[in-house]
C-alpha cells in the first residue's frame, strides 16, 4: 500500500486537487466560524458594541421582531446551504477525479510489481 | 441470544406496568392515559427492532458500526436521533420561556458544529477510522498512550452525558405517566441493555431512526400549531409573546442569560468546537460503506437537524405566549409545572389536548432512550474495543472475545446509568451538560484536528495535552460558581466562570503543539514521516476499513 501511496503523493493532480479541496473546505469553515463568531460577540458584547446593538434593534419602529431574530434563523439557513454546497462538489467533480488519480496510481503500482 | 431478550422485555414490561397500577390506585394526578399508550407502542416497536437485529449482529463489525452498511439518508436519520437529545427539545424550549433570546444560543452555535464536522472531519475520519475515534488518531500514533487518553475521556464524557438524560427521563416519566422515579429509572436502564447488549449498533440505528421521524414530526406539529394561531405570521406571535412577558422587549434582545462577555465566549467555544467532536456522534461515520456516504449522511443529518432547530424559533416563544399565563400549567404561585424544562410538553398540551401531550410526551421519553443507547454503544465500544482488545491485550483478542466484553460493557454501563440516575435525583442536573461538551471541545476536538491536519503532532503531544486539558477542565468545573458556589455552599468561586473551555481548551492546544514541537525522539520522528500516508489515506480513502468502491 505504501508505494502506491507514494504514487499518489508524487501525482501533480493529486496535490492540485488537494489544494482546491482545501482550500473549499477552509473558505467555507471560515464563514462559519465568523458567523458564529459574530452570535457569540453580540450576546457577550450586547448592548454596548456598535456590532452587537443591530441584534436588540427592531426590523421597523414598533415591531417585536429584533434583527437578532432575522439573523439567527438566517445564520441556520446559510449552514444547511453551504453543508450541501460542499457535499454537491465534494462528491461530484473532486470525488470523480480522485477516482481517477487512484485508479491510475494502482495500476501503475500493479505493472511495477 | 433470544430467549434472554425476550425475558428481559417481558421484565421490564411488568415492572412498568406494576409501577403504573401502583401509582393509578393512589395519587392519581398527572397519569395520562394516552401517554401510556404511545409509550408502550414505542417500548415494543423497539422491542421488535432489537429481536430482528440480535440475528443480524454477527461479529465485532456489526456490533459497533453496523457491519459498515447504512446508507446515507437512513444513517443521516440516525445521526440526527443521536445529536437532538431532550435538551434540544425541551432544554431550549425551556431556556427561551425564562430568558428569552439567549436561549437560542443552543439552537445556534451548536448547528454551527455541522458545517464545520463536515468540511473539517467527516469524510477524513470515514476514511481513517473503523469502529472508534481512537483508530483515527493511533493509525499514525502509539496504540496504548492514545487509546488510554481517548477511552478514559470518552468515559468521562458517556457518564457525564448520561446522569443527564437518566435524571431527565426519570422526571418526565414520573410526572407524565405517574411512574415512581425510581421504576423509571430501573425500566429505562433495562430498556437500554437491551438494545445494546442484544442489538448493537445494528438496533441503536433503528431505534434512532424511528425516534428521530417521532421527533422531528412532534415537533413541526407543534410549532405549525403555534404558527397557526397566528395566521403564520411570526410578528404576531413575537408581539404576543413580549406582551406575555415580564422581561417585555428584552425578550428578544441577547442579554437575558449570559451576563459575562468571557462566560459567553466560553460557552459559545464550547457549544462550537465541543459540537464538531462528540464521539458518539462521530462514531456514526464509521457505519457508513466509505467517504461519500459519510458526507452524504452528513448532509441529511444537518438538513434535518438544521430545520428542527429553526422550529425551536417559535416553541420556546410559543410556550410564553400560551403557558406563561395558563392557569393549569402553573402552581400556586405561578411557577410553571415540573420547571422550565416542561414549557414544551405544556406547549403540546396548550395545542392538541391530551392527544398531542401524550404523543410528545412519549417522543420525549423515545428521545431520551435513543441517545442513551447511542451513548452506552460508545462507552462499551471505548470499553471492549480500545481499553480491553487493544491496550490490555495488545491487539491479540480474538473477535467473539470482544464482543462479550462489549455486552458486559453495556450492561455494566446500563446499571451504572441506573445507580446514577438515583444518586442524582433531585439534582439540579443542568451544569452536568457542560462537563461533556468541556471535554469534547477540549480533548476530541483538538486531538482528532491536529491529527488529520498538522504534521508535527506526536503521541508525546497529544498525551501531555490531553490529560493537561481533561484535569484542567474538571478542576475548573468543580472550582466553579455551580459546583463549588451552588452545591458545595462555599462562599466563592475559586474559579470565576460557569464555562471552562475557553480556557481548557487553550491548555490543551498549547501543550500539544509545545510539546510536539519539543519532542525530539525516534517515536516522534516516525509519527512525523508517518503523516504523509495518512495525509493520502485521508483523501483517497485508499486503504480504508470496509471500502468496497475502489
Amino acid at each position: 500500500m505504501e508505494h502506491i501511496y507514494r504514487a499518489i503523493r508524487r501525482d501533480p493532480r493529486f496535490l492540485e486537487l488537494e489544494r482546491r479541496r482545501s482550500r473549499l473546505s477552509w473558505i467555507l469553515a471560515a464563514v462559519v466560524i465568523a458567523h458564529c463568531l459574530w452570535y457569540i460577540f453580540a450576546i457577550a458584547f450586547f448592548p454596548e458594541a456598535r456590532f452587537a446593538a443591530l441584534w436588540g434593534k427592531p426590523l421597523a419602529p414598533g415591531m417585536a421582531t429584533t434583527w437578532g431574530i432575522v439573523i439567527g434563523f438566517l445564520q441556520i439557513v446559510l449552514f444547511i446551504v453551504l453543508v450541501v454546497f460542499y457535499i454537491h462538489r465534494a462528491n461530484g467533480a473532486f470525488d470523480s477525479r480522485k477516482d481517477a488519480i487512484v485508479a491510475d496510481a494502482t495500476r501503475a503500482a500493479g505493472v511495477n510489481d | 441470544m433470544k430467549k434472554p431478550l425476550l425475558a428481559a422485555a417481558l421484565l421490564i414490561g411488568t415492572g412498568a406496568s406494576l409501577g403504573v397500577r401502583a401509582r393509578t390506585t393512589g395519587d392519581t394526578d398527572g397519569v395520562n392515559v394516552n401517554a401510556i399508550g404511545m409509550f408502550f407502542v414505542f417500548v415494543l416497536t423497539s422491542l421488535c427492532i432489537t429481536y430482528w437485529a440480535a440475528g443480524r449482529v454477527k461479529s465485532s463489525s456489526d456490533f459497533y458500526v453496523a457491519g459498515g452498511r447504512i446508507g446515507g439518508f437512513r444513517n443521516g436519520l440516525a445521526i440526527t436521533g443521536d445529536w437532538c437529545s431532550s435538551a434540544a427539545l425541551m432544554g431550549i424550549a425551556g431556556l427561551v420561556y425564562t430568558n428569552g433570546f439567549d436561549g437560542l444560543i443552543y439552537s445556534v452555535l451548536p448547528f454551527g458544529a455541522w458545517p464545520l464536522m463536515m468540511f473539517l472531519l467527516a469524510d477524513r475520519l470515514r476514511n481513517l477510522g473503523k469502529f472508534t475515534i481512537a483508530d483515527v488518531v493511533s493509525l499514525r500514533m502509539a496504540r496504548v498512550p492514545i487509546r488510554s487518553l481517548i477511552a478514559s475521556a470518552g468515559l468521562a464524557f458517556v457518564v457525564g452525558y448520561l446522569i443527564v438524560q437518566m435524571v431527565g427521563a426519570g422526571t418526565l416519566i414520573s410526572n407524565l405517566f405517574g411512574l415512581k422515579y425510581e421504576y423509571a429509572q430501573i425500566a429505562i436502564g433495562l430498556l437500554i441493555i437491551v438494545y445494546v447488549a442484544f442489538g448493537g449498533m445494528i438496533a441503536t440505528t433503528y431505534v434512532q431512526l424511528v425516534k428521530a421521524v417521532l421527533l422531528l414530526s412532534g415537533t413541526s406539529f407543534i410549532a405549525f400549531a403555534v404558527l397557526a394561531k397566528f395566521d403564520f405570521a411570526p410578528e404576531s406571535l413575537y408581539a404576543a409573546a413580549v406582551a406575555n412577558h415580564s422581561a417585555a422587549e428584552k425578550l428578544m434582545q441577547p442579554g437575558g442569560l449570559l451576563h459575562d462577555p468571557v462566560d459567553a465566549i466560553s460557552c459559545g467555544v464550547m457549544l462550537l468546537f465541543g459540537g464538531a467532536a462528540l464521539p458518539h456522534v462521530l462514531m456514526r461515520f464509521f457505519t457508513v460503506p466509505d467517504a461519500k456516504e459519510a458526507r452524504r449522511s452528513a448532509a441529511w443529518a444537518a438538513s434535518f437537524i438544521g430545520y428542527f432547530y429553526l422550529l425551536s424559533f417559535f416553541i420556546g416563544y410559543g410556550a410564553v405566549v400560551f403557558v406563561m399565563k395558563g392557569p393549569q400549567f402553573l402552581d400556586a404561585d405561578g411557577i410553571i409545572k415540573g420547571g422550565e424544562n416542561m414549557a414544551a410538553i405544556h406547549l403540546a398540551a396548550a395545542m392538541g389536548g391530551d392527544l398531542l401531550l401524550g404523543f410528545i410526551s412519549a417522543v420525549a421519553f423515545a428521545t431520551i432512550v435513543a441517545v442513551v443507547a447511542g451513548l452506552t454503544i460508545a462507552g462499551a465500544s471505548a470499553i471492549s474495543h480500545d481499553l480491553y482488545a487493544n491496550v490490555l491485550r495488545h491487539g491479540r483478542a480474538s473477535d467473539a472475545e470482544v464482543m462479550k466484553i462489549s455486552r458486559y460493557a453495556a450492561i455494566a454501563l446500563g446499571i451504572l446509568g441506573i445507580v446514577l440516575g438515583i444518586a442524582f435525583k433531585e439534582e439540579n442536573i443542568a451544569y452536568l451538560i457542560v462537563l461533556p461538551f468541556t471535554i469534547s471541545a477540549t480533548v476530541f476536538f483538538p486531538v482528532l484536528f491536529l491529527t488529520l491536519y498538522w504534521r508535527r503532532l506526536t503521541t508525546t503531544g497529544i498525551v501531555a495535552g490531553g490529560w493537561l486539558g481533561l484535569a484542567a477542565a474538571v478542576a475548573m468545573l468543580v472550582a466553579g460558581p455551580t459546583i463549588w458556589r451552588d452545591i458545595l455552599g462555599h462562599e466563592a468561586p475559586i474559579f470565576p466562570y460557569k464555562y471552562p473551555a475557553l480556557f481548557s481548551m487553550t491548555i490543551s492546544v498549547v501543550t500539544m503543539i509545545l510539546v510536539s514541537l519539543l519532542d525530539k525522539s525516534a517515536r516522534g520522528h516516525r509519527e512525523v514521516r508517518a503523516f504523509e500516508d495518512q495525509f493520502v489515506r485521508s483523501q483517497t480513502g485508499l486503504g480504508a476499513e470496509g471500502a468496497t468502491r475502489h
